[in-house]
């Protein structure tokens, strides 16, 4: 992954913040956020609760529009979303669609994007099989647990075929071992795919164990505070990499950050 | 009841009176059988005026509500019970299936042979049809009465009286009251239903009377008043309802 | 093991309910109440068996009833479904509108009979616009409540696919809705029925309700009470059958 992420790192950012202003209902969320993400990067998002963190994300995806500045995805402006921009929502629950089970719900994905109907049966066992599915493709959401809901909705997110996947929060309601087993599947098949990945989260150690590089909010309104990049090597792994020296140092920074405020 | 009032709300259906009486006057249909909104309107004030409308309003309000105290106080307690003992509950499963899918309207002949016209006959029915709803939905609410609070009685070594008294009715009390709320309208609709097919008293019987006795004007401003007092009765209980309970009782609140 | 003991509780309802039939046995046996009013059970249900099918049985009176249930309740639910869905989809519909059907809704559908006479006179298409008209209103309401409360959620997987309107409208809404439709759906059966046997009784439509009336009018007990009984097998086999649809309809709703 870090060599691709050299290797296209002259060309134009995947994402890039340039001088980001937001503001909803006269409330001023977002300040002059600039921040630069290389193609195939990890970037993790942590900050204390109403630093913005889920905003930032919902820039990207269109679903908000800058009020000053500007969003760039490869070099253009973001004005809306597009499906080369998949996300994937923390609340599992609301996001799949209940009367669909798991392959109709990565069937919407195919749809929306006009795959034709004989090409999406291959491509839905291909995708459920990413994620370790392949053997309930006939299950409803409410006949899943948590962390199979998880999967379904980064399969359906996969399927979108995207360059950029954004994730909010997408492991905090699962339990704890359910989250290690989803974050090393979640790197494996980023880094297979090249994908580039904003996550959100308010976990400090899963934000240095995903990441390339984390980024600190501070609230009111949110700005950066800092950017630490993560010297930790890949393939990571859960016992070694969080007994690290580099692990726990960051640890220590990021935890000090966050009892600031 | 505010978006009631809104002038958007009140715009198409002042539209669709207008165009009844353009039309109704336009095409003369204006005959023994219809009558356009301005004539039903004066009727509406006539009636009103000479007292008739609220004759016939207050009997048809005292039958429904006497109906609904005599088959709503029966619903409740038997809900109670039911929800109270699931042997009960069980027991009574084949016998409630048998007996609840009868239309209360399809009673109203019998009803009729034994009581003959007047208030009993009409009590009768309208007690039939809320005894329903009411033994159903205090049941349920009865059911839905959180564990834990049974296990705090448990812990607490409350008496059986005392939980019921203290802990069960309490809590189920909101819902009783949306199961009173549903029985009071069934208990309206059952009254007017009676009064319309043959109990000749109450707004039922003043509609279908000024129908066969070919005044229009009058039928079309009693079926009016009809829908106004079913407004006032619903939104009345609604609004005591979020009054005594706020948002719990309502789907979704209260939990 | 559990459902051993199901059955014996089915058993022991049964067992009830053969005692409540026996009460009432023994009461129209009494004579405490006049036999006029009030037939024995074995009298009601030969009054149901004899003949059945024949001309004058209960049979064809019975069909008649369900077919003009029927009828009513598809065009009220077709009606119902469409329009709901749309006023449910445009909140500037619902802005116009849903005042008009909050005051529309209260109104006991019985009220229109009168009406629906001076329109149609003493016809079948009077007693089939006041079922249509009457259980229209539960699906109508039911489908506007259920396509106007998608989770916001679902609306920005749509967004974020890039779904067009149409789409949304089709797969997340509608079917979002479906619960909804359903729950009116059956009580919009419930009210069909009950209005089937009242405009049978002012419509004079051959039917159970026009039996049960004729029946009390000719002081034959039996007759009707074996019609009301038949009226409740009709009720509650739609109500069997409609639970027994939107079980699998809505199979993958989470086990309640």
């Amino acid at each position: 992954m870090s060599q691709s992420a050299v290797a296209t790192s002259q060309a134009a950012p995947e994402i890039c913040f340039d001088g980001v202003d937001l503001s909803l209902g006269g409330l001023e969320i977002l300040k002059g956020i600039d921040l630069e993400i290389r193609r195939g990067e990890f970037i993790c998002v942590i900050g204390p609760s109403g630093c913005g963190k889920t905003t930032m994300l919902r820039l990207i995806a269109g679903f908000h529009r800058a009020t000053a500045g500007a969003v760039m995805h490869e070099g253009r402006a973001v004005n809306g979303p597009s499906p080369d921009i998949a996300i994937v929502f923390q609340d599992y629950g609301k996001a799949l669609l209940p009367w669909r089970n798991a392959a109709d719900n990565v069937a919407l994905a195919l749809e929306a994007m006009r795959v034709p109907k004989s090409q999406r049966a291959d491509m839905i066992t291909g995708f459920l099989g990413k994620v370790g599915l392949a053997d309930h493709a006939q299950k409803f959401p409410s006949q899943m647990s948590g962390g199979m809901q998880q999967r379904l909705q980064i399969a359906r997110a996969l399927a979108q075929n995207p360059s950029v996947l954004l994730m909010d929060e997408p492991f905090g309601a699962l339990d704890a071992m359910t989250r290690q087993t989803l974050q090393d599947e979640c790197l494996n098949l980023v880094e297979n795919m090249g994908t580039t990945v904003f996550f959100v989260t308010h976990d400090i150690e899963e934000a240095i164990y995903l990441g390339d590089r984390v980024v600190t909010l501070s609230p009111n309104p949110g700005r950066i505070a800092d950017i630490h990049t993560v010297n930790l090597p890949r393939p990571r792994n859960q016992l070694t990499t969080r007994e690290d020296p580099e692990f726990l140092r960051l640890r220590r920074v990021l935890f000090d950050f966050i009892q600031g405020h | 009841m505010s978006a009631l009032l809104s002038m958007r709300g009140l715009l198409v259906p002042a539209l669709l009176l207008l165009g009844a009486e353009v039309l109704v006057n336009a095409a003369d249909l204006s005959s023994n059988n219809i009558a356009p909104p301005s004539a039903a309107f004066a009727a509406l004030l006539r009636i009103m005026l000479d007292g008739t409308l609220f004759v016939s309003t207050g009997q048809t309000l005292l039958a429904t509500a006497m109906g609904l105290a005599v088959g709503g106080s029966l619903g409740l307690v038997a809900g109670i019970l039911l929800g109270l003992s699931r042997t009960a509950s069980r027991l009574m499963t084949v016998s409630l299936e048998f007996f609840r899918p009868v239309p209360a309207v399809a009673l109203i002949p019998i009803s009729m042979l034994v009581f003959g016209f007047g208030y009993a006959m009409e009590v009768a029915v309208v007690a039939f049809a809320a005894f329903w709803p009411m033994l159903i939905y205090c049941k349920g609410a009865i059911e839905a009465v959180e564990p834990q609070l049974l296990e705090v009685a448990q812990m607490l070594r409350l008496s059986y009286f005392d939980t019921v008294r203290k802990i069960v009715l309490p809590a189920a009390l909101p819902r009783i009251f949306v199961a009173l709320r549903t029985a009071t309208g069934i208990a309206l609709i059952l009254g007017v239903t009676t009064e319309i097919l043959s109990n000749p008293q109450g707004l039922g019987f003043a509609v279908m009377s000024a129908q066969q006795s070919l005044h229009p004007d009058n039928m079309i401003a009693n079926i009016f008043w009809l829908g106004v007092l079913g407004v006032v009765v619903n939104s009345g209980l609604l609004w005591l309802q979020s009054r005594l309970f706020g948002n719990a009782g309502r789907p979704g609140g209260g939990r | 093991m559990k459902r051993a003991s199901n059955f014996l509780w089915f058993l022991g309802s049964v067992g009830v309910f053969a005692l409540l039939l026996f009460g009432w046995h023994l009461i129209a046996q009494s004579g405490m109440v006049s036999r006029v009013y009030l037939a024995p059970p074995d009298k009601a249900f030969a009054a149901i068996t004899n003949g059945f099918t024949g001309p004058n049985g209960l049979g064809s009176s019975m069909w008649a009833t369900v077919q003009r249930m029927l009828y009513g309740w598809v065009l009220a639910s077709m009606v119902g479904i469409v329009l709901g869905s749309i006023i449910g989809i445009s909140a500037i519909a619902r802005i116009y509108l849903q005042p008009m059907l909050e005051f529309l809704r209260p109104l006991p559908a019985s009220a229109i009979v009168p009406l629906a006479i001076a329109f149609f006179g003493l016809s079948e298409s009077m007693v089939l616009f006041v079922i249509a008209f009457g259980s229209f209103w539960p699906v109508l309401l039911a489908a506007v409540q259920g396509v106007s409360s998608v989770e916001p959620r679902l609306y920005e997987v749509a967004r974020a696919l890039n779904m067009s309107r149409r789409e949304t409208i089709w797969k997340i809404a509608l079917p979002n809705a479906l619960p909804d439709i359903f729950a009116g759906m059956r009580i919009g059966l419930a009210v069909a029925l009950v209005l089937t046997v009242v405009g049978e009784f002012v419509g004079g439509q051959n039917g159970l309700g026009l039996e049960i009336l004729r029946a009390s009018r000719q002081f034959q007990a039996p007759r009707m009470f074996g019609g009301v009984i038949l009226l409740g097998v009709i009720g509650y086999s739609c109500a069997v059958i409609i639970s027994n649809v939107e079980r699998y309809l809505m199979r993958w709703r989470a086990s309640r």
